[in-house]
């Protein structure tokens, strides 16, 4: 596992306390799990993400993530209309391992709010809160 | 996301700073901090171990060491199966019962020496379990229990590469032999190893060591050094899940509304449980007797007593997407049968190839796996249902995930659709006929003039024995019977039979002539069938005083074990299968193997068998190998049994070596054999048949078994006995009494020349050199662990014909190291000591050098061409040319 400081968590995205990272690109936001809570996941095995055109609330289940020992859901970190999805990661979800913010991204979002993005965690606040996690 | 941490005070083993200097995530597992994975994960150190080997730290099991007067009873008392039956050098697999035929725990009992057992429990029951036994204890007040858990540390290495990494600490002797649940103990930098041959992986090849806890850490760093890589709790689970194996609490113990989960609903119950009378009335015993009754009738698909076993535990793949996990619902239709007890994603080595030619590709790929508790109705390939977070996906019963009888890997098997396989020619009759026809050419040419022939089971025949096999003879019938009324005279049943007649007789004549003995029974037409007719001959002799009962079998059976040689016709799982009794003790076949000489296990250990003879009194005694370097000590156990007064028959199979009956190798009958078997197309020169000889005089006794023999034969055994072949076998019978003089000591002159050569070019050949490796016409060629297969193919490709062969110290044929080769085919096409140099050459430019000398081979094979130690074909032309038309 790695130690805290190891985590990567690019500064121009935010994150939530459930671990999942939001990129705003527009009026949409892209959506993945940062790279502390695939290292602590290990293996992905098995990805299932929702439909597209679906909303979702904010703290609702959005997709659920599958490790060889674990089940783990991921909780919409805002709420919003999915628009997209990442389809190559049902049958290679090893890249939400390999590159959790670039090709292992699981969603893109249009938010109800558009500033909702700017309210959640810094990668500081967010890396802030792994240390007293750990 | 979610993440939960848990810790309280949990307990360290012996290596936790070794996990934590690996870089191990850790967690509490049954109030241990246990390494779950290494840096690598979980799927690496799964599949790590598949292909080369993984390490684990199992010392948080429990360790109980039982000793002390009373022993025996209370295991046999507080544990399903039968401790009786385990002999010092062996562990079994066991549980702990309950009185509801479920299971505290279950175990594994080892017993590395005579007086003490040593019994390892799940880390999570290890406390309960303990004083569940302090209170059963009270009932054997001389029996000690001793919580070893943490004086005594416990490592497992396993997968294919576990093997050579113990090997190269305590050198090949150091290994227990190579059979499941073998142990051994071994010393090496001056620490004592315990070794068993167990694990939790399913790898065929997977070894556990229990030693000092201090010097744990010492053998854990040594492992790493030699490449095991270490493998955590995670992978640990999804190997044994992949493997089918139960984990308490899952598989076993009780389920999720809290009643029992019976003990026989897990597969592996059938060889952990026992309800041998030795037992008496063990925890549980009734319940499980009655889960085993319901078991056979479900087999058997008669489900009045389900309610016994409602429910087993059976492998299922997943069909749809997603994972089936622990406690999911299973649906049959609209009816659920049961739940998940297991499930996760596991990976796996792909494969290609077929049979033989299966390989890694070297990718690797995933699949939805798991085990589950369900109606006991349901069997393999059934379609089920599971209910994945609301939506129902296929699954498939299957009768396992992973198979272990291809050493030294377990391959993954996966559900498939039968295909068949394209292999048939299409086209009309004709084309078809052709076909054969100019591929039986292409065949024979091949194998009798471009390749050397070296398997030893092998002999061509003359020209004058293949045409005479394809005579007249070959259509008929010719069953007869000696009748009493007539004085013994042998009455045929069809007529047009005098001919033959006359050459049965005429045969009976020269193989008493060459065999020494007294009588001959040549009509079984294999050396499998003459070893079947004598025991079913043994079974009518021993019963011959009261045919109105239950005919009882055989009694104790020696004979040589399969790992060293010994022939499947003399096996329990062989000829022998439905003739030796089944001990009450072992509740297996009643057989005991030879022992062999620590220094060489291809010899019988003469004076360490006078005590097995001693100390089982074997109704049986099976000389005979088909991997047969040495004499047999036929004598030497003659004079023993009658210095002992004891009465066993004794057989010599004599299958290999029946060519080489004589002063230059053995005269069975003079030694003092009752009985001789044999295949008459080895080292003999005949067409494939088989023979049985005997030696008792009419007034003796034994000559009933005698009288047997020929009734389990005809008509035991045959109703035809093929007479073409017999026709060949009197002719191939002049050929070895005119020429058995000068062939036999080529063979073992060749022989010897042979291994010396090979010895020579810088191969491994087994055998005792002071006496030039072998007595026979046999040579063992020890290549590499493993390695036999490929280089036997190889060899064929070069047109050398021979054998892969497990050598003693080998898991099985797959893993064979040693090649077995013959001299007996070649010299009698002529080739000599130095031609044999020569081909000792060639091998070793295939083995060793990777060297094509396909071409060269068939070359010098040409050489060779003209058939020795038969009557020359120009003596007889005429009538060969007009054999030859008729055919």
């Amino acid at each position: 596992m790695k130690k805290i400081e190891e985590i990567v968590l690019p500064e121009e995205l935010r994150y939530s306390a459930d671990h999942e990272w939001v990129g705003q690109e527009g009026d949409r936001a892209r959506v993945g799990i940062t790279d502390y809570a695939q290292d602590q996941l290990g293996d992905i095995v098995y990805v299932e993400l929702p439909t597209v055109g679906k909303h979702i609330a904010q703290g609702a289940v959005f997709a659920t993530v599958e490790s060889v020992k674990s089940v783990s859901e991921c909780f919409m970190p805002l709420s919003g209309e999915i628009t997209a999805v990442n389809g190559p990661l049902s049958d290679d979800p090893v890249l939400l391992n390999q590159s959790p913010y670039g090709e292992g991204w699981m969603v893109l979002v249009k938010p109800d709010d558009p500033a909702a993005v700017s309210k959640l965690l810094t990668a500081e606040a967010y890396r802030a809160r792994l240390k007293g996690d750990a | 996301m979610k993440e939960k941490m848990i810790m309280g005070e949990l307990l360290k083993t012996v290596l936790h700073d070794r996990h934590a200097s690996l870089g191990a995530a850790m967690v509490d597992f049954g109030g241990w901090h246990m390494p779950l994975q290494y840096r690598t994960g979980i799927v690496e150190e799964h599949l790590a171990t598949r292909k080369s080997a993984g390490l684990f730290d199992v010392s948080h099991m429990g360790r109980f060491i039982v000793r002390g007067a009373g022993s025996l009873a209370f295991l046999q008392h507080t544990l399903s199966n039968n401790a009786a039956a385990l002999d010092a050098g062996f562990a079994q697999y066991t549980m702990i019962p309950n009185m509801q035929g479920g299971a505290l725990d279950d175990a594994y009992l080892y017993r590395f020496t005579p007086d003490e057992y040593l019994l390892v429990v799940n880390a999570a029951n290890r406390e309960a379990d303990w004083r569940y036994f302090q209170e059963m204890l009270t009932g054997f007040p001389e029996t000690k229990l001793e919580d070893a858990s943490g004086s005594m540390a416990m490592i497992s290495l396993q997968g294919p590469s576990s093997r050579a990494i113990l090997e190269e600490l305590v050198g090949p002797g150091g290994l227990p032999e190579p059979l499941k649940n073998a142990l051994c103990t071994a010393s090496f930098q001056g620490k004592t190893l315990r070794i068993a041959r167990t694990g939790y992986t399913g790898e065929p090849l997977g070894f556990e060591f229990f030693l000092a806890a201090a010097d744990a850490p010492w053998l854990w760093d040594l492992f790493l050094e030699k490449g095991a890589v270490p493998v955590g709790l995670g992978a640990r689970d999804t190997l044994r899940l992949e493997a089918g194996l139960p984990l308490f609490g899952h598989e076993l113990g009780k389920d999720p509304d809290g009643s029992e989960i019976p003990v026989f609903a897990c597969p592996l119950a059938r060889f952990a449980v026992s309800l041998s009378p030795l037992k008496e009335n063990f925890i549980g015993r009734e319940r499980l007797a009655l889960q085993w009754e319901a078991l056979k009738r479900i087999q058997d698909e008669d489900y009045r007593s389900l309610e016994d076993l409602p429910r087993r535990i059976m492998p299922f793949a997943l069909r749809g997407k997603g994972i089936a996990r622990t406690g999911f619902r299973v649906f049959q239709g609209v009816k659920e049968i049961g739940f998940v007890t297991s499930g996760t994603m596991v990976p796996y080595w792909k494969t290609e190839g077929e049979g033989l030619s299966t390989r890694f590709t070297g990718e690797r790929e995933m699949r939805a796996i798991g085990l589950m508790l369900i109606d006991s109705r349901l069997k393999k390939d059934d379609p089920v249902e599971i209910e994945i977070r609301g939506n129902r996906v296929d699954a498939v019963v299957v009768p396992w995930h992973l198979r272990s009888d291809a050493p030294p890997y377990a391959m993954p098997i996966l559900p498939r659709p039968t295909e068949v396989s394209g292999k048939a020619i299409s086209g009309a009759g004709r084309e078809k006929a052709f076909d054969l026809l100019a591929k039986a050419v292409r065949n024979t040419l091949w194998r009798q003039t471009e390749c050397i022939n070296l398997i030893p089971s092998e002999q061509s025949v003359s020209p004058m024995v293949r045409r005479l096999t394809a005579m007249d003879p070959a259509c008929r019938y010719a069953e007869h019977r000696a009748i009493r009324s007539y004085y013994d005279a042998d009455v045929f049943y069809y007529q047009g039979t005098d001919f033959i007649e006359s050459v049965e007789i005429l045969l009976k004549e020269e193989m008493i002539r060459y065999l020494g003995g007294r009588k001959v029974e040549p009509r079984v037409i294999s050396g499998q069938m003459a070893n079947a007719v004598v025991f079913s001959a043994l079974v009518d002799y021993l019963n011959r005083g009261d045919r109105k009962k239950e005919p009882r079998r055989i009694g104790t059976v020696l004979n040589n074990h399969l790992i060293r040689g010994g022939h499947l016709s003399a096996q329990p799982m062989g000829a022998l299968h439905n003739f030796v009794r089944i001990d009450p003790r072992t509740e297996k076949p009643a057989v005991v193997n030879f022992p062999v000489l620590p220094e060489n296990p291809y010899r019988i250990d003469v004076e360490a068998t006078r005590r097995v003879i001693d100390e089982h009194r074997p109704e049986l005694i099976i000389f005979g190998k088909s991997m047969v370097l040495h004499r047999e000590p036929v004598r030497e156990i003659r004079d023993f049994l009658r210095e002992q007064k004891i009465e066993s028959v004794v057989l010599y199979d004599m299958a290999h070596v029946l060519g080489l009956v004589g002063p230059y190798f053995q005269e069975p009958f003079i030694e003092g054999a009752d009985l001789v078997t044999g295949s008459t197309h080895k080292t003999f020169f005949g067409p494939q048949r088989g023979i049985v000889a005997g030696n008792w005089r009419e007034e003796e006794k034994q000559y009933a078994l005698w009288e047997s023999v020929e009734n389990r034969t005809f008509p035991g055994s045959v109703s035809n006995h093929h007479l073409g072949t017999l026709l060949g076998l009197l002719m191939a019978a002049y050929e070895m009494n005119c020429f058995r003089e000068t062939y036999q000591q080529a063979v073992i002159r060749n022989a010897k020349a042979f291994a010396g050569a090979l010895h020579d070019v810088g191969l491994r050949v087994a055998g005792d050199p002071a006496i030039s490796f072998t007595e026979t016409h046999q040579v063992i060629v020890e290549v590499e662990y493993a390695k036999a297969v490929e280089a036997a193919r190889r060899l064929e490709e070069n047109n050398i014909i021979c054998n892969y062969q497990a050598a003693p110290d080998e898991e099985g044929f797959t893993a064979a190291g040693a090649l077995r080769l013959g001299v007996q085919e070649m010299t009698r096409f002529g080739m000599g000591p130095e031609d044999f140099r020569t081909l000792a050459q060639y091998i070793r430019d295939v083995v060793v050098d990777g060297r094509s000398v396909r071409e060269e081979v068939a070359a010098f094979r040409k050489r060779f061409l003209a058939m020795r130690y038969c009557f020359a074909e120009d003596m007889f032309s005429d009538l060969m040319e007009k054999l030859h038309r008729l055919i």
